[in-house]
């Protein structure tokens, strides 16, 4: 794929939109923002950003109807999606914050907050840069070697699991998932767009992919 | 490993940045001036934050200053908090619709908790960033302020966060009115106002106006980030420098390609750069 693909970034009212917009328009990206239903499914590429609690986040989609435009355009319809911080989140099974709530169910893994045993004294939320240790072979983390600073502010983690895909791993008491993609899912517990020229550089190779 | 933080902090006074010095403001210029006399989109790839606060003594107006936000966030690919008379659920959304990451709150923490707990129910309690104005009186005794620095409320963080209900701040942004502005350094003493073992990241701010002072800053061990206003004093190189010293004393900061090296890159690739 190109740079010349409609990027849409699904707006549900949580997101820090303008920021990923800008970055996307940075890298000559034409990305518009939309939360019409019809629109998402017909996406060449989409983003799903996101800040602010699990379950009024998933509420929001489902109200709107964008939770299946989601599921059709990337399941269905193989589109690309890369999801940013708590909307990687969402692509999850469920989460734990707020209690149990089910999540879209594109990535097989559970959401948690980090639990007092594994931070073992560490502060939360887990606020700033912290280093990434990404694989190799994958078209979104193609060009990083080794390990990366990338900016994260979060309380909630996946684990990474025995799921398959490319994983991303840092570490904050526990390894936990930081970036993953497995074919056309793509997803950021950090946020790239706020992570300087590394994050730029992997926006860009989800554009590219 | 968690990385330490630089950021810088921008004050905004009804459509231009100001200098403050203890909270007395000084006008210097607009967000072209900012721009164009300061190249401040270059500048920002030598932070790891943006702070951005609405200190506008008269009418605030959130439009506009949203619309400064957004200026300010073309180019600036390092995380953005604002804040400055937050009052209500939907201000707070005005201000991350147009850029910024997270919330400063600052007279709602002492005057309505209901609003901070709302907050963090509703953009998540990483989102908002508690910010405090800290003053020593001439007998050395601190008081919490708000209202810009003219009314006492409490003698302590740790009473203050013993009204706010718990996991609803993300953040501690403490402030120092006595060294504001002076370029003199961190009172690091406004960290004993804590409770031990405080569990919150802890932005120190008030008076760095050296990259010495910034690295005294992140020295202690209770400091997971320090913040500095003053715009003269790290302008054109000054912040790369400043980062540059602090890592070179083993403090640990992140690091990313320089900006001028991506651009490079990005123009090799197949994409349409403008």
């Amino acid at each position: 794929m190109n740079k010349s693909q409609h990027v849409v970034i699904v707006d549900y009212g949580k997101g820090n939109i303008w920021s990923v917009l800008s970055a996307l328009d940075f890298l000559g990206a034409r990305a518009i923002v939309s939360s019409d239903p019809s629109v998402i499914v017909n996406a060449e590429a989409l983003v799903l950003p996101g800040v602010g609690s699990f379950r009024s986040a998933l509420q929001e989609l489902q109200k709107t109807g964008l939770d299946e435009a989601i599921k059709e355009a990337v399941t269905i319809r193989n589109r690309k999606i890369l999801g940013i911080c708590l909307g990687f989140q969402l692509l999850g099974e469920s989460s734990t914050e707020d209690g149990s709530c089910a999540g879209l169910g594109i990535i097989p893994a559970k959401i948690e907050r980090f639990n007092s045993e594994e931070l073992s004294g560490r502060k939360l939320p887990h606020i700033g840069f912290n280093e990434v240790f990404l694989p190799g072979e994958s078209d979104f983390f193609d060009g990083f070697s080794g390990s990366a600073d990338f900016y994260f502010v979060h309380s909630y983690r996946m684990l990474p699991g025995l799921f398959p895909g490319a994983k991303a791993i840092c570490n904050y008491g526990v390894d936990f998932l930081s970036a993953y993609q497995n074919e056309n899912v793509f997803g950021a517990q950090f946020h790239p767009e706020k992570s300087q020229t590394n994050g730029l550089k992997l926006l860009d190779n989800f554009l590219s992919a | 490993m968690l990385k330490k933080r630089i950021i810088f902090t921008l004050l905004y006074d009804n459509g231009h940045f100001v200098l403050s010095r203890n909270f007395r403001l000084q006008k210097v210029g607009t967000i072209d001036w900012l721009q164009k006399n300061y190249n401040f989109a270059h500048i920002a790839f030598y932070i790891d934050e943006l702070v951005v606060l609405d200190v506008s003594r008269s009418q605030r107006d959130v439009n506009r200053f949203s619309e400064t936000l957004k200026a300010l966030t073309k180019g600036c690919f390092a995380p953005i908090a604002a804040g400055g008379g937050v009052r209500d659920l939907e201000h707070a959304r005005t201000l991350l619709r147009s850029g910024a990451d997270k919330v400063v709150v600052n007279s709602a923490l002492f005057d309505d908790q209901r609003l901070v707990a709302n907050l963090a129910q509703e953009f998540g309690q990483q989102c908002v960033v508690g910010s405090i104005d800290l003053k020593r009186n001439s007998d050395g005794v601190f008081g919490l302020y708000t209202k810009n620095g003219s009314e006492m409320k409490c003698e302590s963080v740790s009473d203050l966060l013993e009204k706010i209900p718990s996991d609803c701040v993300g953040e501690l942004y403490l402030n120092s009115i006595n060294q504001d502005g002076t370029g003199r350094g961190f009172d690091l003493s406004v960290l004993n106002l804590c409770p031990a073992g405080l569990n919150l990241p802890i932005i120190l701010a008030g008076g760095a106006g050296h990259g010495l002072h910034l690295l005294k800053g992140l020295c202690d061990k209770r400091v997971d980030a320090v913040a500095t206003a003053h715009l003269f004093n790290f302008v054109g190189d000054g912040l790369k420098k400043a980062r540059a010293l602090v890592t070179e004393q083993e403090i640990q900061l992140a690091k990313w390609p320089p900006p001028n090296q991506v651009e490079e890159n990005l123009r090799l690739t197949d994409g349409v750069k403008n």
